[in-house]
């Protein structure tokens, strides 16, 4: 072969290399940076107490009863884990209950002290036990489906499902009188719909575990709402991200009636945890000044007092390794991480959270 | 010289009909399923934005250059442009491998099925018969070997 040849050969592997790479860079680009925001990172607001290998990485977090944390297991639904955050004792437990045939899918156990829940929105099913009895009763079935559920209080559990009345995802609530029958409350105003009303106001659920505030955090758009315990609106307020509109795609594959996402949805909200007046939420989205290598090291989460209507400060949870958190809560002293198959415990700084967790109803921002 | 003579005569032949079969089969399955190829083009992290024009491109330059093959004045041409297409595909399917957590397939028909691994096999052996074709049909047309 000759020279000539290898060398227009080597050329266009050269050039085609560069071509998909620089695509991808390009598009790398488009999805993260945004420039029209500037995150503040004061020092230290978070301390690392420890690392505990927990040996699955199929925990999810189910609840605090004082210092002591309570983790579900995806794989062995009746499972719980208990770790005492302060002396890092750990305890398994086993719940107990009656199921009758019923098939579950997707159960799901939360703490609301003394009781705990066991959910299945796809049954549908919740069964109620007391905390340290560990035996579950039904507590409602068949009443209404939902997606996800978390109890709000020893009677009531915060529900998103999809209305039969309008086809469209909407908040609601189940609630158990004293003479157990079992109301259903939708509020179909608070969600609101850009493209679908199903994939566009998809998000986040979070309740403060202390008073019973309701928060729901959208994935797709700048914007989260604050209710109170009966599902009443009380705020709703943008992050510091500045994407108002929900940037995905659906496409209607007809043939086989299935809706899908037609490009990847630009995420501005990946999770969130409320805790009283705060609301944590991660975010990839860098701001102006940010080093887009840091993604690689942490997560970003930003606080956002809603008392006050203000954004307080970020700070950066690390990844163990190349393993990033994909969940985490705060409770009392502590911000808590589930990474891969260990729990990470922080201890916040009183100085930052405090500050701005007391209750300043008079001075808004 | 006529095993030599065969070997110039069929070796670049085959080529060419792997690559119109190759090329010609990609591009009829995408079209067929447009919709389908279309929404997996979005979803890759690579070419979101690129997707509409993209999803038409691509089959119609795999068409154009079977097309190509057919003419002998173009072969040379038509093995340069599939080579370097083949490289796009290979970098591409290394970029999503290794850069993305987000992993779709726009391939066409069977090819669908293949795994990643078999999909960088699959891709190389056809760089390699890009490179091949492109030495034999070179000296072709400064042969005297008679035309295709």
């Amino acid at each position: 072969m000759k020279i000539k040849t290898l060398f227009i050969l080597l050329i266009l592997a050269v050039s085609s290399i560069t071509v998909v790479v620089v695509l991808f860079l390009l598009s790398e680009h488009e999805v993260h940076r945004n420039n029209a925001f500037v995150r503040r990172y004061p020092h230290h607001p978070i301390t690392k107490k420890y690392d505990l290998p927990i040996k699955y990485n199929s925990y999810y977090v189910s609840g605090f009863d004082n210092d002591i944390l309570y983790l579900g297991n995806n794989t062995a639904p009746l499972h719980l884990l208990e770790v005492n955050l302060k002396t890092k004792d750990t305890n398994h437990i086993q719940i107990r209950m009656k199921s009758k045939d019923l098939t579950f899918q997707s159960l799901k156990v939360k703490m609301q002290p003394p009781y705990f829940f066991i959910m299945d929105g796809s049954v549908p099913c919740i069964f109620r036990g007391k905390i340290g009895d560990w035996n579950a009763h039904l507590w409602m079935k068949d009443k209404a489906y939902f997606n996800q559920a978390m109890p709000v209080d020893s009677n009531k559990i915060y529900i998103n499902t999809i209305s039969s009345k309008t086809q469209m995802t909407t908040l609601g609530l189940i609630e158990r009188q004293e003479n157990e029958n079992i109301n259903i409350v939708l509020n179909t105003d608070i969600l609101e719909k850009q493209i679908d009303g199903v994939f566009d106001v998809d998000g986040i659920m979070t309740i403060s575990p202390n008073t019973g505030t309701l928060g729901y955090v959208y994935f797709y758009r700048n914007q989260f709402m604050v209710m109170d315990s009966n599902l009443k609106l009380i705020e709703r307020q943008h992050t510091i991200d500045t994407v108002q509109r929900v940037q995905i795609k659906v496409a209607n594959l007809n043939d086989n009636q299935i809706s899908k996402m037609k490009a990847p949805p630009m995420i501005v909200n990946k999770m969130a945890f409320m805790y009283n007046d705060l609301l944590l939420i991660n975010s990839d989205r860098l701001g102006k000044y940010e080093d887009e290598d840091m993604l690689k090291e942490a997560s970003i989460i930003d606080v956002y007092n809603w008392q006050k209507e203000s954004y307080e400060f970020s700070f950066y949870f690390y990844h163990i390794g190349k393993e990033s958190v994909k969940e985490f809560a705060v409770f009392n002293d502590y911000l808590i991480g589930l990474i891969d198959d260990k729990l990470s415990v922080y201890e916040i700084g009183k100085k930052q959270f405090n500050q701005v967790s007391i209750k300043q109803k008079t001075i808004r921002l | 010289m006529k095993a030599t003579r065969l070997t110039y005569q069929y070796i670049p032949n085959i080529c060419i009909v792997l690559y119109i079969i190759l090329f010609v089969y990609a591009a009829t399955s995408k079209f067929l399923d447009f919709y389908n190829f279309k929404v997996q083009l979005g979803q890759s992290p690579v070419l979101t934005a690129y997707a509409d024009w993209v999803s038409w491109g691509i089959p119609l330059l795999e068409l154009t250059i079977a097309g190509l093959f057919l003419f002998p004045k173009y072969v040379l041409l038509a093995f340069y442009a599939s080579y370097s297409l083949m490289i796009m595909f290979t970098t591409y399917i290394i970029v999503i491998l290794n850069f993305s957590d987000f992993i779709p397939c726009s391939c066409g028909g069977v090819l669908e099925k293949l795994s990643w691994t078999d999909h960088i096999i699959f891709n190389v052996i056809f760089i390699a018969i890009a490179v091949v074709g492109v030495k034999f049909s070179e000296n072709q047309l400064n042969s005297k070997f008679g035309n295709l």
